[in-house]
This record gives C-alpha cells, structure tokens and sequence, in this order.
C-alpha cells in the first residue's frame, strides 16, 4: 500500500459520499470514516515501510501532466511528508467521529471534508510546485464552505474573512512559485529542479519575502493572523480540528519544504525578521488567550501561539530548530484537534455556550468528568508538560534557538510560562469552578458517547506516544531532512 | 487565385449562412400559414443542425490548401478556433431565449448565425480590410440581438452597444487607414515587412494606437468597457453567451493575429527597468486598468449580470497580462483561458437564466438556496464561478496560472522577470475577485430561500448548456493539454516564429 | 523488562480502573489497595534476592543526541521504591473509610504512584524530568478536588510554586546539554569528577569576565531551585503548610512521606554529584538555608494552632536535616567517615521521616473521621482516656518523630548530626535547637491531645477498629525495626554511598 492510497482513499470517499442517494444521507458518515481509517492506514504503512528499510529508495511517482508547461504529476514521500500525512489521517479519523452525529445535509459535509483532506494529503506529497499548488488552492473553496454552512458564531464573516486571507496569501505564492519558474529558464515546475537552480540574489531579495509570508499568511504568521481565531471559533468542531490542526501546518510545510530550498540566501537575510515575528507571535497569541471568555477564542489564540514555535524553529534553521518545528507541527496537529474536539463538540453540544463564566454554573467534572479529565490532559499537552508530545516539539526548538538566536529565548521562556497560565485559567474556569453548596444543582448532560471517547482517546494516545517515544517520529524527520532540498539551508552557518 | 479551394475554405461559413436563410424562410411560411408563433424549439433544432454541419464541414473535409488569397487563410488557428467557435455558438443557441417570449424567433435565430458567419470569417483572415467587414458582419448582428425582445432595458442596452461599438469601429477603420497609407497594403504579411524596414513613423504608431483601442473596445478593456454592464444586464441569455464567449474569443484570436503576425517589430517591452516603446506596454497599462476596474466595480455589484460583466473587464485585463508578455507560450496560454472563460461565463449565463426564470430577476438573492431548489444548476454554478476565480482543479485555474507563469518568463532588466510587477497584480487582483464570486455562491449554498419548493427542470437543450462547459472545464482543469496541446501546435505552424 | 513492568503496574490499575465504570467507591478503593500490593511484593522480592539491584532498562529517544529514557535500581533506588510502595498502599488503605473518595481518586494515587517509580528510578534528566511533572498534575487534583475549602488556592500555588522551580531545572539542565551533549547523571558524574563540566559549559556560553565556575554555580543555582521547592528549602516552603492541610489526610500522607523525598533523591541523586565542582563555593548558601530550614520549621510548628498544619511545620523541619547534611558534605569533604555518616543519615533520615510523618497523620486521619469538627490543639483533650489504644500507638509514632532513640526517627538524625559535626560545626550547634523546639511542641500537643480533661465531643469516639490497629500495627513496626537494627537500611544504601563518595573527592 503505497502513499498515494490516501489522495485516492480521500477522493474515492468525496464520489461515494456525492452519489449517495438522500434516503442513505446517513451513511456518509460512514463512507466518510472508512475513507480516513483507509488514509490513516496507507500513512503509517508508508511510515513503518520507511523505518524498517531507510536504506531504500524513497516512494516516487512522476508522470507527464502537461508538457508544454513542464509540469509533472509528481508525488514523492520523504520521512517528513510521511509524519505529517500520519497526522492527517489521523486528525481526520477523529475529526469524523467527532462529527458523527452531523445532522444537516451529511453528505455535503462529508464531501467537503473529505475533500480537504484528500487536498492536504496532496500537498504533503506532491513534488512539483504545481502539483503542490493545486493541492493547496483545492483546500480553500471547501474551507469556506464547511464554515459557512455548518459554523457557529459569526460564521459568514468569519468564513469570509478566513477565505479572503487564505486567497491572499495563495496570490503571493503564484507569484513566488512563478518567479522561480520562469528565473530557472521556464522549463520545469519541479521542486528539486528549481531548488538546485541559484537564482540571483537581488531576485532572492524580494521573492523570497513574498513567498514566505503567502505560506506564512496560512501558517498564522503574526501579523496576518488575524484570520483564524475567528475563522476557528466560527467553523464547526470538526473544521476547527482540521483547520487549525491540519491546514495551518500547510502553510508552515509550504515554507520549509517551498520557500526556504528555492531561495535559501533570500532566507539567510530574512531570517531574524522571521525569528522576531514567530517570537512575537508566540508572546503575543498567549497573552490574548490569557484574556479571552470564549473558550475555543483561548484555543483559537493558542493555535496562533503554538505555530509560533513552528515559525520559530524553521527560521532558526538548523537541525535542532526543524526537527522541533516538524513536531511541534505534528504535536500541535493532535492537540489541536484535542482541544476543539472536547470544547466543540463534547461540551459545546450539550451546554450550548462556550463562555467561560457560564460553563461554571454546569459543573463539568461532576457531570463530564470523562471531558475534564480529556482537557486535563490536553491541556498538559499542551502546556508542553513532559510526557506528551509539545515537550519534546518545544525543547527541541528552544536547543535549536539558542544556537542561533540566544537572546530570544527569554522571550519564549515567557511565552511559555503565559501558556501555561492561559491554559490553567480556561481549564479552571471551565472544568473545574469552585461552587458553593448554595449553587442551583448542575444539570444532567448526557454522557460521552463511544465515537467521542474514541476520538479522544486515540489523540490522547498518539499524543503520549511521541511524548514518551519520539524515536520513530525523530528518525523519520531527520530522514527527510537528509533529502537534497535542505542540503543549502542547513550548512549555511 | 484557386477558386475551388477558396469554396471549401469557406464552405462552412457557406453552412451557416444558408441553414439562416432557410431558418428565415421557414419560419416566416410557418407563421403566415399557421398564423401563431414558430415555436423556439424548431428554431433552435434548426439552428442546431446548421451549426453542426458547419462543424463537421470544418473538420472533416481535409485541410484546404492555399486558396492564394491573404483575404481568407485556413492555418491550424484558424482551424481550432473557427471550431471553438462554433461550439461556443452551439451553446449559446441552447439557452432559453429570454425571460419572456420573443415575438421574431425566426429573425433571432438567423441572426444569431449571421453573427457566428462574420466572428468565422474574422478568425480566418490576414487582410485588414476583410477583417474589418467579417467584424461588422458579426457586430450589427450583436446590436440587434441585444435588443430581443423590446423592452426598455434591452433596447437600451442594444442602444448603447451600437454606439460604442460604432464608434470604436470608426476608430478601428481610421487607423487601419493610417497603417494602409504607411505600408500602403492590407496584408498583415506585409505589414509586418514594413514596420520591420525601419523605425516606425508617427503614422504607423497612431494607427496601431487606433486600432488597438478599437479592438479594446471589442474585449471590454478598460476604459472602453462601458458598453458591457448594460448590455448584460439588458440583453437576452442568448446574446449575452455570445458576446461573452465567442466574441471575446475572437477578439483575441484578432488581436493575437495582429500583434504576433503584424506588428511584433514594434512590440518594445513592458518589463521593469527595461521598458521599451511598443504595444507591449500599452497592453501592459489597458491591463492593469482592466484588473483594476474589473474586480473593484464588480465587488459592489448586486446584480448577477452586472458582476459577470465586470468580471469580463476583469478577465481582459488577465488576457491582456499575456499577450503583453509577446511570447508565443504566453499567446497559447491566454488563448487556452479564453476558450475556459468563455465556457465558464457561458455557464453562469445559463444558470442565471434559469434562476431568472424562476424567480424573475437576477439579484444576488434570488440565488439564495440554489442548492435546496436545483443541485444541478447550484453545483454547476459553483464549477462555474470556482473556474473564473481561478480555484483548481478547474480549467480557469489552470489557465490564469499558465498565463502568468509564461508572463513572467518575459525577461526584463538583468535577467529578471521583468513583468513581475504587472503579474504581481494580476495574482493579488484574481485573488480579490473571489469574494465576489463567494458572495454568489454563498447565496446559492448557505443561505435559505423563501420557499423550499423545487424548481422545475430545465428543458434538455438548456440543461445541455449547462452541463457541458461543467464538464467540459473539469475536464480540461484534469487534463489541460487535451486542448493547450494543440493549441500550442496551432500556434507553432500559424505563426511560423 | 521487570524494571519497566513495575513502573507500568500503576498505570495499569490506574487505566483499568477508568474503564471499569461500574465500581464504586468501595470497591474501587479496595481494588487499588489491592493493586497497590503488587509492586510492594516485586520491590521486595528484589530487594531480598539481589540487594536491591536491577538491570538497566533504556530506551532511545532522540538518537545521538544523548536523549534517553533510561531507569536503573541500585539500594539507594530501592529503599525510596519500598517506601513508596509502603506509604502509598498505607494512603489507600486509610482512604478505604473516606467517603469522598471514588474512582478517580483513586487512579490519581496510582499514578502518581507510577510517576514516584519513575522518579526514583530514572538515570537521565528526560524520564527524570517527565515523571517529576507527571506527580504534579494528580497531586494537584487529588488536593484541589478532594481538599477542604482553601483547597483551590493552596492547590494552585503547590502547582504554579512547583511548576516555576522545575522551569528552572530544565533550564539548568538544558544547558548543561547544550554544553557537554548528554544529560546522564551517571555522565554527568563522570564528567565532574574530572573536572570537565566548567570548561565546557563557559565555552558553550561564553560571557565575557565570568569565570568558568560562576556559571557552574548559576546552573546548580538553578537546578537547586526546583530541588528545593520540592523539599521544601525555606524560603520556597511556602506552598506547603496550605498544601499540606487543605489536601484531605491520606493525600497529606503522599505528600509527606513521598513527594517531599523527591527532593531529597534529587539532592543525593542528582545535585551532589553533578555540581561537585562548585559545591564548596555553595556550601555557604546551602547550610544558611538550611539552617533556616530547620528552625523555621520548628518555630513555626510551635506557633500553629492546628494539627495539620503543626505537624506540616515539622515536617519542614525534619527534612532540614536532610538539607544540612548535604549542605554540610558540600562544604567540606575532607573526612570521609563523617561525609559517609551525613549521606547515610540523610537516606535514613529520609526514609524514616516517610513512615513516622505517615502515621501521624493517619493518626489525624482517624481522628478526623470520628467526627467532622475543628482539629486544632485544644479542641481535643483526655483522649487517653476515651481511645487508649490510639493514644499508644500514636504516641509511639510521636517519640519516633522527636528522635527518641531505639525508635527510627533516632538514628536518621544521630548519623546526620555525627556528620554535620565534623564537617560544619556551628551548623550543628544551631539545629540542635530546632530539636529541642520541636521535643517541646510535640510534647506539648501530646499533652493537650491526650492529657487532660475529655472534651465534651470526644465522648462517644470508639477506639482503633481492627483495620485500623492493623495499619497502625504494621507502621509501628516498620517504625521500631529499623529504630532497633538499622543495619537492616544500612545494607541497601551502603554500596551507594560509597560511589557517591567516589564521585565527590575533596577539590584540590
């Protein structure tokens, strides 16, 4: 079973689920899981094939597409593509459970997420920019359309505002990706041809700022990233899991395996800019959760946080500092969609509001005591408490850091600290108020039901995993950093 | 002179010409003898067997040798386009004529041939002079289709289409004349020879000037794009397909011939740092302009028409990034996207007449539940929209990201692109146009519509017009070489560069 | 294998557990109790076979970069696993009769359980690190959601308070790996002991006029930190008197007999040998605080009203010898018979204090649970004449906690201050008082609380049930074994030491 089982397993899953007839609608849901469970499948046997023989060849598949461009179809699955492709599959195995009881027009829900993930599985294997860029560009008319239909608070501006940022950002990298084209001699949009041309540095000098940020933009790249606590908070729980777990880390892999191989002395003279910004936004996107009453508004911000670090490891560029932002982008992915999986649709379902001060008065951890305890951990995880996966994702950046920009650490050691105080503030008032006897007693609320318990706890589960053993995660991603792409970016000093 | 293939040349424009007669005669004989209405459905089966007779004329007879005459040349381009128009037209004859009856079917129909006869003749010409006639031909037969049936609002708009499009042909022949007294010939071939001999004079540039802006007009560039909001608007589906696609695509196909085969010693360049004096960089700013114009004006629109004809300046302007690039690559490329944005408007024209006649006008809210009312015309719709604002895997896509990869490759100053600049807007304008195209096909999937009752079916004809260019750009969004290939191919041997 | 299969058992209760929804109090109670045996059977089976030695058990994390998952047990290990094993079925065991404890509860005790496995057994700073913060989240929750009314708060600040002193650790580890490119303890050891651990680390970060060893002294600083909150090392205590009495009793009796041993493994384990080179530049700091320690804690204890928090005060003075002995073997190696007396005490001093401070308060514990009223000083009073038996045992565990020899509190705090006499007198001298402080205040609570005329509430509080004098039984004897024959101790520590000693050969 070769990695191109998850395009296909995404896509074949898209047509079923359209032909189903109405008087079936309900199994979309179905058709929907076994298409993520066969893509979940097909990543980590690309995974376990690639750890037990790293000496052979990588999978490749290069077909013609359309000569007179130079454009191939070309997928390829290094160690890296081959992690994220597993976060995928498995971020939407649980985004699909957690949507098991969509009840308003199923199959078009299905089919538009499917349809993102069969795009995003895409990008994470495509080797010619095209083929990447296409990959990229499916994704955003089914984002829009998942929220606006399916969202909850402000959903139509919220939609809009996250499509228009997202089609932004596409337009600088068109225009990133056809520089480089058309500057290595407008034969080939393959990405090794490209990245192995040197292009000059006055070129570099501007294209490299303009196609970083178009990935950035999608990445959560302070300052444009203003688009996904609202567009997060607005789109349906399953949305939310892939877009802030999935989706963003788009923006970020576009980055490291795009932007940085083809102009890497544009990257050299950028960098600190890029450094200060993934900073900032750290700092930043915590002390506005610390803030917030909405609680997916505090994992939305926390989401713009944590892909700081991702930022922040790739900008520092050496081994440390992108082996950190590969798993901080795989860890944030399952935490991600940890958080918003029990915030959306465990408790959002039964309570009706996400207001921190409200959700005191239901005594969650009396009356889902499965829910808090599932956030407990999340929130664990994602304070970067040892044991669960953000712990080794952001040690590893911070190594990484100090070797290229010591005196930015403190900042993120701040960051880190205003985390963990944001974290504490929602998971307190959210799962654990402090009542007095003389509280109205809490309703009852229905228990978890078996797809919700299942979505946690394989989260949970990989989460754990890679916290207590990275080594396979580790040796993968390091792998994939051994590929010629990053041959420039990590022997600059 | 070899008259024998100078009749085969031009034996389906022959086609066409007679199935208009016949269509006249018929239909007046029907209505006098049986004293009501020719009914549409004869008209357009009619019109239908015509338009596929001339089809298969075109290609099924064998490539006609040189007839020896610059006045009708069938290269490959010719060829291909001369086909991609008669599709187009086949397409537009499928639509529902208007919302309410029109009272001259026969005198519709046959015109709408006549019109497809003079864009035929227009594609398969190196004379300026036939050029000129072959456009008229097509032209007055647009004015007048515009204004079925009369109503205030169509006989506006045919009104005002008449009298820009007057006025840019008398510009268009005044500066023809100007090149005739340069290089005194019509022949493009020669043309070119004497714009090449030396620097060109005052009287070549003004020429080229007029002509260009006459052409402009045709392609609804801005500034000279204001014919096209009132006659969307006004005129019936039928026309509006036509103008939209077929003559758009012809206009470019001209425009291509002009420029490449006449006038590329005096392209100059647009390029940053390395600007030169030319077309090139007239085309360079119309485009911009167009970009511009297009997409703002189209973002305050809440008539569905108004906003498809501002995206027509719109997609001018994406046109006219390409050509200004002056490669051969680039002109294949744009000859690609207009062959898919004429699909795509095409569409969207036969799903706003449907909504139309259900819900009698075309306002951004009588879209609202398209899905609930009709899935087929709401998920065609969206293949529609998705295309022209460039979302894969559809052809529109494809298209716009071909013309720009190839405009960029347009060297400037130092190796660089040089019309990064003018393709740097074109992405970030193409990026803006999609809030417009959500806007509609937000209305058509999000939002509720007043009754949830189904709408009835469309007749075959006008389903067929709506599924085959969805098809049709899915299909060439997947596998863009079924049509780029020959394209390019056509272009090769047209050209001879 | 074995080693990684004992600190998976309570996970694995905990786990089960969780699933087995249909338990109730009772039955999940009796069934973690149950489980809890388990490991206290492995552990001691080990230690009878082979002294207390296990193999190694590692696992690679991230590959050349000197980032394992490494565990091993030697007898130091191992005394503070059999402690563990002993309190915290000793905790479950007297939770039984809690009526808020459920299911969850009593999970959270089992993995912590698990997360102090780790703790004692880990070699390197990542399982190190990872099991340290994984005691956090259950403690916290068992003290915030079980607790009295400040629990909340005081929860909180054990939290932030902990949390903000193993940041510190990490960064002081961090950038010991940084340096030298490993963070094995035994490595790390090695390296120390030859000097290495300065130069590297002011080549990694090189700071203009600062001397190799004040940077030493700056990560040793700061790994302390996180040592000493955990301790707790005045001034850091003060998360603990609220901890400790707001935390219901049985989870008063983790935190007293386990988690504050942390910091003592952590002390012996990790800080002494790592930081060897600088330990004479600290040693000033470390007995001075110390030596707060001590009497503050007695002080402190003196002033307290209530039972809990009187006998949390004196916990904190207890485990101030533990830091003058290692404050004392910083200052001065020299004497090597009396450095190995400082370092046996604090092992013993450690182990005992685990048991003795565990039955005082199950002692409370029962006393709590004959009635739900205030648990101060003088609200209790005669009760040796209403529960005699109770009055006995406890008051047996009480002279164990005041150093009465021939009991185990004795003989912790004899070698201590043998040790501490050599190498830094006037410490000594000064801490003696806190050992007279805290005779007097324990004096004196037995006196209010089982002297005296009966308070009017006690008068229908039945004596020890059968389960209960069992327990009570059971810590007795582990508190005059080990006071009678503490070679009994001795033999597992004693190899360890002896490589301690090794490590810390005088300085040049």
């Amino acid at each position: 079973m070769n990695p191109a089982w998850t395009i296909l397993s995404a896509f074949a899953g898209v047509l079923l689920v359209l032909l189903l007839p109405s008087r079936f609608a309900g199994l979309a849901r179905v058709i929907a899981l076994a298409a993520s469970i066969v893509g979940v499948v097909a990543a980590a046997a690309g995974c376990l094939q690639r750890l037990t023989h790293p000496e052979a060849k990588v999978w490749d598949l290069n077909l013609p597409w359309v000569p007179e461009l130079g454009i191939h179809f070309h997928l390829s699955a290094n160690g890296i593509s081959l992690t994220l492709l597993l976060l995928t599959g498995l971020v939407a195995v649980a985004g699909v459970l957690f949507s098991w009881n969509v009840s308003h027009r199923p199959r078009a829900f299905f089919a538009w997420f499917l349809t993102i993930i069969g795009g995003v599985y895409g990008v994470f294997l495509s080797r010619d920019v095209f083929l990447l860029f296409v990959c990229y560009e499916v994704v955003i008319l089914p984002k829009y359309m998942l929220i606006a239909i399916w969202g909850s608070t402000n959903k139509e501006y919220g939609a809009m505002k996250l499509t228009m940022y997202s089609i932004g950002g596409s337009a600088l990298i068109l225009i990133g990706l056809v520089v480089a084209y058309a500057a290595a001699g407008a034969t080939s949009f393959d990405l090794d041809f490209l990245a192995s041309v040197t292009y000059s540095s006055s070129l570099q000098a501007w294209a490299f700022p303009v196609l970083f940020l178009g990935f950035a933009v999608l990445a959560g790249m302070w300052p444009f990233h203003t688009w996904a606590p609202t567009g997060h908070v607005a789109a349906p729980t399953a949305a939310s899991m892939l877009l802030a777990g999935v989706v963003m880390k788009l923006g970020a892999y576009g980055a490291l395996c795009v932007a940085m191989p083809l102009f890497p002395q544009g990257f050299e003279q950028w960098k600190w800019a890029i450094a200060l910004l993934a900073v900032v936004g750290i700092v930043y996107g915590a002390l506005t959760a610390l803030a917030q009453k909405d609680l997916k508004f505090v994992i939305g911000y926390s989401s713009v946080s944590h892909m700081g670090f991702v930022l922040l490891g790739l900008a520092v560029a050496n081994q440390w500092g992108l082996r950190g932002a590969i798993l901080q982008m795989i860890s944030h992915g399952i935490i991600a969609g940890l958080l918003f999986g029990i915030a959306g649709r465990v408790v959002y379902e039964r309570t009706h509001t996400r207001d921190l001060t409200e959700l005191q008065a239901f005594d969650l951890w009396k009356s889902l005591p499965g829910a808090a305890i599932a956030f407990t951990l999340a929130t664990a995880a994602s304070m970067g408490l040892p044991g669960f996966s953000g712990f080794v994702a952001e040690i590893s950046v911070v190594i990484g850091l100090w070797r290229a920009f010591p005196w930015l650490t403190l900042a993120v050691a701040i960051g880190i600290i205003i985390t963990g105080a944001f974290s504490l503030r929602a998971m307190h008032r959210a799962f654990f108020p402090v009542r007095k006897p003389s509280d109205t007693p809490a309703q009852i609320l229905p228990s978890l039901t078996w797809s919700e318990i299942s979505a946690i706890s394989l989260l949970l589960v990989v989460s754990l995993a890679i916290g207590i053993y990275p080594k396979p995660w580790v040796v993968l991603i390091d792998d994939g950093l051994r590929s010629s792409l990053f041959h420039s970016i990590l022997s600059l000093p | 002179m070899n008259y024998s293939a100078l009749f085969i040349q031009l034996l389906p424009e022959a086609v066409l010409v007679i199935t208009a007669l016949v269509l006249l005669g018929v239909a007046v004989a029907f209505e006098s003898k049986k004293l009501q209405q020719f009914p549409a459905a004869a008209a357009i089966a009619l019109a239908t067997l015509g338009i596929l007779i001339a089809g298969g004329v075109l290609f099924l007879l064998p490539c006609a040798k040189d007839s020896g005459t610059p006045l009708i040349v069938s290269d490959p381009l010719a060829r291909l386009f001369k086909g991609v128009v008669l599709g187009l037209g086949l397409l537009a004859v499928w639509l529902p004529p208007g919302r309410r009856e029109i009272p001259q079917i026969g005198e519709f129909y046959a015109l709408l041939l006549f019109s497809l006869t003079g864009l035929l003749l227009t594609i398969g010409t190196n004379h300026l002079l036939f050029l000129f006639v072959a456009l008229e031909l097509a032209s007055l037969s647009l004015y007048l289709l515009a204004g079925f049936p009369s109503t205030a609002k169509a006989s506006e708009a045919s009104l005002k289409y008449f009298l820009f499009g007057g006025v840019s042909a008398a510009f268009m022949l005044f500066g023809l004349s100007f090149l005739y007294g340069f290089s005194h010939t019509a022949k493009l071939t020669d043309i070119a020879v004497a714009l090449a001999a030396g620097p060109p004079t005052a009287l070549a540039i003004t020429g080229l000037l007029l002509v260009l802006v006459g052409l402009a007009f045709k392609m609804a560039a801005a500034p000279f794009h204001y014919w096209a909001p009132d006659v969307y608007q006004g005129a019936p589906a039928t026309t509006v397909a036509l103008v939209s696609a077929a003559s758009k695509a012809v206009g470019l196909v001209v425009i291509v011939r002009l420029l490449m085969i006449g006038f590329h010693s005096v392209a100059g360049s647009a390029g940053l740092g390395a600007m030169l004096p030319g077309w090139s960089m007239w085309l360079a700013v119309l485009a911009a302009v167009s970009m511009i114009f297009g997409n703002v004006l189209a973002l305050a629109q809440s008539s569905v028409r108004r906003l498809l004809a501002y995206s027509a300046v719109a997609n001018t302007g994406y046109l006219l990034v390409a050509l200004a690039a002056n490669g051969q690559s680039a002109a294949g490329s744009a000859l690609f996207y207009v062959v898919v944005y004429g699909l795509a408007t095409l569409g969207a024209v036969a799903v706003t007449a449907a909504v139309e006649r259900d819900r009698s006008d075309d306002s951004l809210s009588s879209f609202a539940g398209l899905v609930h009312r009709s899935p087929l015309q709401a998920v065609a719709l969206l293949v529609f929209l998705s295309s022209l604002a460039g979302i894969p895997p559809l052809a529109g896509f494809f298209g716009k990201f071909a013309m720009f990869s190839n405009a960029m490759a347009a060297t400037g100053s130092g190796g660089q692109p040089g019309l990064a600049w003018l393709v740097g807007l074109g992405a970030i304008m193409s990026a803006i146009s999609l809030y417009y195209y959500l806007s509609v096909l937000k209305q058509a999937f999000v939002r509720q519509g007043p009754d949830e009752k189904t709408s009835p079916c469309l007749s075959l004809c006008h389903a067929l017009a709506v599924i085959v260019p969805a098809s049709l750009i899915v299909l060439l969004g997947l596998f863009p070489s079924l049509l780029l290939g020959p394209i390019t191919q056509a272009l090769k041997l047209s050209l001879g560069l | 294998m074995i080693l990684l299969l004992l600190i998976l058992v309570p996970f694995l209760g905990a786990a089960l557990l969780g699933v087995w929804s249909g338990a109730d109090r009772r039955n999940a109670g009796r069934f973690a109790l149950l489980w809890s045996l388990l490991p206290l059977a492995c552990v001691a089976w080990v230690g009878g076979r082979s002294g207390g030695v296990m193999e190694e058990w590692k696992l690679e994390w991230i590959p050349d970069a000197g980032m394992d998952l490494c565990f091993t047990v030697d007898g130091i290990s191992w005394l503070f696993l059999i402690l563990t094993c002993l309190v915290v079925s000793f905790s479950l065991a007297a939770s039984l009769s809690s009526e808020r404890a459920n299911r969850a509860y009593f999970s959270l005790i089992l993995i912590l359980e698990g997360a102090l496995f780790g703790v004692f057994t880990a070699r390197h700073f990542i399982p190190w690190f990872l099991c340290w913060e994984l005691t956090l989240i259950p403690s916290y929750l068992l003290i915030r959601l079980w607790g009295g009314s400040g629990a909340p708060r005081a929860a909180l600040r054990f939290f932030i308070m902990t949390l903000g002193g193993s940041a510190f650790m990490l960064v002081g580890f961090l950038s010991l790996q940084l340096s030298v490119g490993t963070m094995d303890f035994t490595k790390l050891g090695n390296l120390a002991a030859l000097h290495q651990l300065a130069p590297a680390l002011s080549k990694t970060f090189p700071v203009a006029g600062m001397a190799p060893q004040t940077l030493l002294v700056i990560v040793a600083l700061a790994v302390f930190l996180g040592l000493a909150v955990k301790l707790p090392v005045v001034p850091f205590h003060a998360w603990l008197p609220a901890a400790y009495a707001e935390a219901p009793t049985p989870v008063t009796m983790l935190l007293t007999g386990l988690l504050s041993k942390m910091g003592v493994y952590g002390l012996l384990r990790i800080f002494l040998p790592v930081f060897a080179e600088v330990l004479p530049s600290l040693a000033p700091l470390l007995t001075a605080l110390a030596v707060a320690t001590v009497l503050l804690g007695a002080v402190a204890a003196l002033a307290q009203t209530d039972l809990k928090r009187m006998i949390a005060y004196s916990s904190v003075n207890h485990l101030g010898y533990c830091a003058l002995a290692i404050a004392a073997v910083a200052a001065a190696q020299t004497d090597r018979g009396a450095v190995s007396a400082a370092l046996s005490g604090t092992v013993l001093q450690a182990i005992n204090h685990g048991i003795i401070a565990s039955s005082l308060f199950f002692g409370i514990h029962i006393l709590e649970s004959r009635g739900d009223g205030p648990r101060g000083l003088r609200d209790f009073g005669g009760l040796r004449v209403q529960m005699p038996v109770f009055c006995g045992v406890s008051g047996i565990a009480v002279f164990a906690s005041l150093g009465l020899p021939g009991l185990s509190g004795f003989i912790g705090e004899f070698l201590i201050f043998k040790g501490t006499f050599t190498l830094t007198p006037w410490a000594a001298v000064i801490s003696v008082i806190g050992l007279l402080l805290t005779a007097v205040f324990l004096l004196r609570m037995i006196r209010l609380v089982f002297h005296g005329p009966l308070a009017a509430r006690l008068a229908k509080w039945p004596d020890l049930g059968t389960g209960e004098r069992a327990l009570f039984g059971l810590a007795i004897a582990l508190i005059v074994i080990p006071g009678l024959w503490p070679q009994a101790l001795l033999q597992f520590s004693n190899t360890g030491i002896l490589q301690l000693l090794d490590l810390l050969r005088p300085i040049p």
